[in-house]
């Protein structure tokens, strides 16, 4: 009677340590890979908060695979991935705009021209 | 013995309930959050046009953690999915406004290449009614051949004393670079200013370096790839002529043209 709590305590511990994920290695690979876009296409760590974040978790959950805690290990490099591709989304972005900005100043001297010839 | 496990198990019931109260809080937060997060990217038509994948896995992610909320003791996977929704609603609004720039630089490419077009017709317009444009050699009287290779010297008449901005009468010289740099594609130009030594060396340098750019600007305004032209400033170094008289001044102040051989080998810079 007095015992049952703490069967129940260690039931919920059981369960908890049951429900351990397999290692994700695919998912590593696929957070790896997506630091690695974000790299290429010229984000860094300094200009980007969003691939600081990405590198700290992948590092925690590289962490995680030594000590085996797998679901750690997933729930970081899940969320390092994002982190990486929204890293790689902002710098494409940036850089889109920084385009549309030379083709405005180039049509905008063009105009000027054109109106000083005519 | 019995006493402490009941007293220790108790104290772990109770300490597990308060654990969930404060993530059950956050979780709540956070996922609200990420709700309306999702609502405006899935009101945005041209989200939903450009990133609709983004689009379909931040509302996957939301609806997981939203299920998850009403289990006990599962906040962190709460926040966990709500987190993901976010990003991916984060990630679908930032690759929207990547394609809408394209999209917006592509227009801006047409209007710049019309204007282009019709910028070379009025500059031809206006050589022409100079007259002469037919007889004119590519390569005239300013071109010279120097150890720096051919150099063509465009004067300070074409110039506004102090100023940067090329004169209309420039446009038959400019031309003629522009028609002779298109029949000799793989050539590559280096334009250099140079000023008298009149004002103080830095705004002369400065100076220099407008003026030569202006001519580069204009170049790349009418039709000539950016890459095949460098340009340099350098103030009122290397003087054709003594400073000390206007004429020699007026020398001084000049902007040259430098090719490169037919292979695109530049000479060194100064």
């Amino acid at each position: 009677m007095s015992i049952r709590p703490l069967f129940a305590a260690m039931a919920i511990l059981a369960l908890a340590g049951c429900a351990t994920d397999p290692a994700p290695v695919e998912q590593m690979r696929l957070t790896e890979q997506a630091l690695e876009q974000a790299k290429a296409v010229g984000a860094t760590v300094d200009d980007v908060p969003e691939l600081k974040l990405a590198e700290d978790k992948f590092k925690r959950a590289q962490g995680n695979m030594q000590d085996e805690s797998y679901k750690h290990a997933r729930m970081r490099a899940e969320q390092a991935e994002l982190d990486a591709r929204l890293a790689e989304a902002r710098v494409l972005t940036l850089k889109s705009q920084e385009q549309l900005n030379v083709l405005q100043s180039r049509i905008t001297r063009l105009r000027k021209q054109l109106g000083d010839a005519q | 013995m019995n006493r402490i496990t009941r007293v220790f198990s108790g104290a772990l019931v109770v300490a597990c309930t308060g654990l969930y109260g404060c993530a059950g809080q956050h979780s709540e937060e956070v996922l609200q959050q990420a709700g309306s997060d999702f609502q405006k990217v899935k009101e945005d038509s041209s989200v939903l046009r450009i990133a609709p994948k983004d689009v379909i896995r931040a509302g996957e992610s939301l609806a997981r953690a939203d299920r998850l909320s009403s289990y006990w003791g599962s906040g962190a996977d709460v926040v966990h999915y709500a987190y993901l929704s976010q990003r991916y609603s984060e990630i679908a609004r930032e690759h929207t406004e990547q394609v809408l720039n394209e999209e917006r630089a592509a227009k801006l490419e047409l209007e710049r290449q019309r204007l282009q077009l019709a910028l070379r017709e009025a500059k031809l317009l206006s050589v022409q009614q100079q007259g002469k444009w037919l007889e004119e050699q590519i390569i005239s009287l300013a071109t010279t051949q120097t150890d720096r290779g051919l150099v063509m010297t465009l004067g300070d008449v074409l110039f506004d004393t102090g100023e940067a901005e090329l004169k209309n009468s420039a446009n038959r010289t400019v031309l003629k670079v522009v028609q002779f740099l298109q029949l000799n594609p793989k050539r590559v130009v280096r334009i250099e200013g140079y000023t008298d030594n009149t004002g103080d060396k830095q705004s002369n340098l400065q100076l220099s370096r407008d003026r030569a750019q202006a001519v580069a600007d204009m170049l790349v305004d009418l039709g000539i790839d950016e890459k095949r032209i460098k340009v340099e400033g350098y103030g009122d170094d290397y003087p054709l002529e003594a400073n000390a008289s206007e004429r020699g001044r007026a020398q001084n102040r000049r902007v040259e043209i430098v090719f490169s051989d037919e292979k695109g080998q530049l000479g060194a810079a100064r």
